[in-house]
């Protein structure tokens, strides 16, 4: 509201009192001093309302006088001979005062009660775009600009923390194309922003004036910092799930690549091994060839195997599963190639079932290497010894042979990759991955793989896998 | 005489199977792709059809499960050559009755061959068929009896249901799910995880050596099977 136009109101209000007096003037010989009260006071009521508290003291006061210049005898003087005159003129001013208070109240309260609603009413709003706009850095473009509106600064930008001082939001940008001409700011004030006690980045308002703030824009400062915080939170987050997303990609892509290029061999490798059975009557070079086959799909399954290790991505498939089953599983792949030499299997103890939770075929795999390995370099008289028991927390798998054992110094080497046995012959070599790929897939569940060498002579190999419970109540007696 | 489709889209490897499968004494078609297999299998009715499991355009899981809707009758032995063990689940879900995994040799392709058309003669086990006798073990599924040297075994509910359901498919893979859903049903609860527990105890009731099953085999990664008789000499493998 302007200042003339107030000026207007008191000048309307004051001739509206002027009005009144000059209309009962003419009527004073019938008129009661209660009358001349109720007028005044509408007045005043009616000024109060129209102009604040200032205008209805003003006119209360201004009454006050009239009505004791004009109204009261002895007229025309402000002397007072009745003592209840004088209650009624008091009466009068102390009634005009305190009404034009309590309206000023009562119009005060409901402006800020409007302030408020509308100040909840853009919170809301911001809130609801910092939560659902496309990209998180628009919904914080969006609240540096309120702020700076609101607040009426210069410039207002969001920083994020822990980042090279240029990669800020699109905010700043936004700020600086819509006030090209800002004088520099000198005045600066920062915000921190908090997600859950960690500091996200800060708010950073700068203005070529000092900033001060009442207690009203503060309040509004800080709500608009909690949704600035929200929102680098969800830029944050964001940016972490797309480069998830994007690894994710690549391993399935890497997956697909893998089982295609096991595909494009195998297939091959079946072709070449049925025509080799086709002509082994005639040659018995075909025997060979069979062999190089099976060496080559093996070179082919463990070079998979290491890059899934190696990428972190051998899928699991975790269940309880009984350690006789793995044993007598175990026993099955080695059966064609014992040459002779006697595996010895043995529970411990044997009568209550040993159980495990474990991805049974990654563990048949390391077991079965194990013994591999103990067939290959085990004198034929001396029988492997493969057993299975409690071990506190795990299951221990044991494969002992009374083979040459690992030199000291060594027994950590042989779990690298590439590595092969000193004495290994070219033509028996593998990859030399077996027992790298070993320990990978013990550790990757949950599980260990170690060597220790035999009392009286020879390896032992012991495989560690989380043992499980079998509750009482889960199974049939 | 037995009636064969190969399924193979790779024409060396096709070649190949045809002439391995001709020389055993089979009538050998051969088809590329789903499309034309669906075609042939629907017209000509084959005892056996062996799917691989990479086929241009239509999958091999997918043309098992249309076979296995529209020609019952023809058994089904799938290819993989993945690595990854889902194949085979994958594929005995869809309804194979068996897989091979390349390479394979010709032997084993020929034994499995065998196996399968020998379960297909059996027919599916009926209630009131003869006990089913596995070496010192009979099982009766009419009686729900069950005997090891001639002596009554006592198994529990669910060991029972396992062992009917292992019998009913003898000779062929059943994979965890589909044992599952054979005991439990579909609303299986926590029970199922220890349907390896299960079977570990019926071996120990059945199995001369539990540590080495002879008649209750493990397919690791994919399930168990209940391996049939062998009549003698018949099968190399």
């Amino acid at each position: 509201v302007s200042r003339a136009a107030r000026a207007r109101v008191w000048v309307l209000w004051l001739l509206a009192l002027a009005g009144a007096a000059a209309t009962m003037m003419a009527v004073r010989a019938r008129l009661d001093e209660a009358h001349v009260a109720l007028v005044f006071l509408l007045v005043v009521l009616g000024g109060s309302a129209a102009a604040g508290r200032a205008l209805g003291v003003t006119l209360a006061v201004t009454a006050f006088l009239v009505f004791n210049f004009l109204f009261l005898p002895p007229f025309h003087t402000l002397a007072v001979t009745d003592p209840l005159d004088w209650l009624v003129l008091v009466a009068f001013l102390v009634t005009g005062v305190t009404a034009a208070q309590l309206l000023y109240r009562a119009q005060a309260e409901t402006e800020t009660a409007r302030r408020r609603a509308e100040e909840v009413d853009r919170l809301a709003a911001l809130g609801a775009e910092t939560l659902s706009v496309g990209r998180a850095e628009e919904a914080l473009a969006a609240i540096t600009r309120v702020i700076r509106t609101t607040l009426g600064v210069a410039e207002c930008e969001v920083r994020l923390a822990d980042a090279p001082s240029d990669a800020r939001s699109d905010a700043r940008s936004d700020v600086r194309l819509e006030t090209p001409d800002a004088a520099p700011a000198s005045h600066t004030l920062l915000v921190p922003l908090h997600v859950r006690d960690r500091t996200v980045g800060t708010l950073r308002l700068a203005d070529p004036s000092p900033i001060a703030l009442d207690p009203r824009q503060r309040r509004f400062l800080d709500a608009l910092a909690h949704y600035a915080a929200l929102g680098v939170e969800r830029a944050r987050l964001s940016a972490e799930a797309e480069r998830a997303e994007a690894l994710r990609e690549a391993d399935r892509f890497k997956d697909a690549l893998l089982a295609s290029v096991s595909h494009d061999i195998r297939t091959p490798l079946t072709t070449i091994r049925a025509l080799a059975h086709d002509i082994a009557a005639e040659d018995p070079r075909a025997l060979v060839i069979e062999e190089e086959v099976e060496r080559l799909n093996r070179f082919v399954a463990d070079l998979l195997d290491m890059s899934r290790l190696t990428a972190g991505a051998v899928p699991l498939a975790i269940a309880i599963n009984a350690a006789e089953d793995l044993i007598g599983a175990a026993l099955q792949r080695v059966d064609g190639m014992s040459r002779g030499r006697t595996i010895r299997a043995a529970l411990q103890p044997s009568d209550a079932l040993l159980v495990g939770r474990f991805d049974f075929v990654h563990a048949l795999r390391i077991v079965v290497n194990l013994l591999e390995n103990a067939l290959k370099y085990a004198p034929p008289d001396a029988p492997i010894d493969l057993a299975a028991s409690r071990d506190g927390d795990a299951l221990l798998f044991t494969v002992a042979d009374r083979g040459p054992g690992i030199a000291a110094g060594q027994e950590e080497r042989i779990f690298e990759r590439f590595h092969w046995q000193p004495g290994t012959p070219p033509d028996a070599r593998g990859a030399g991955l077996g027992l790298a790929i070993a320990r990978g897939l013990a550790e990757a569940q949950g599980g260990t793989l170690r060597y220790l060498p035999r009392a009286g002579g020879g390896s032992v190999f012991e495989l560690r896998l989380p043992a499980a419970e079998l509750s009482a109540a889960g199974l049939e007696s | 005489v037995v009636r064969v489709l190969v399924i193979e889209d790779e024409p060396e490897m096709a070649a190949l199977l045809a002439r391995g499968l001709q020389a055993a004494g089979y009538d050998v078609d051969a088809a590329q792709n789903g499309i034309d297999a669906m075609g042939l299998a629907l017209a000509e009715g084959y005892d056996l059809a062996v799917v691989d499991v990479m086929l241009p355009g239509m999958s091999g899981f997918e043309l098992c499960r249309r076979l296995r809707e529209s020609t019952p009758a023809t058994s089904i032995l799938l290819l993989t050559a993945r690595d990854a063990v889902d194949d085979r689940v994958r594929g005995l879900d869809a309804g194979a009755d068996d897989y091979l995994t390349k390479p394979f040799s010709t032997v084993e392709l020929q034994a499995r061959i065998r196996a399968q058309l020998r379960r297909a003669r059996m027919g599916p086990v009926p209630g009131g068929d003869a006990p089913l006798v596995a070496g010192d073990v009979t099982i009766d599924l009419a009686r729900r009896s069950v005997a090891r040297h001639g002596e009554a075994v006592h198994l529990t509910p669910t060991e029972w249901g396992l062992l009917r359901a292992l019998v009913m498919h003898a000779g062929r893979t059943l994979t965890h799910h589909q044992l599952f859903d054979a005991v439990w049903g579909r609303h299986h609860g926590d029970a199922q995880q220890y349907l390896r527990v299960y079977v570990a105890n019926l071996r120990r009731k059945l199995e001369a050596d539990s540590l080495r099953p002879a008649l209750i085999v493990t397919e690791p990664g994919v399930g168990y099977r209940l391996e049939l008789p062998e009549p003698a000499g018949a099968d190399p493998r």
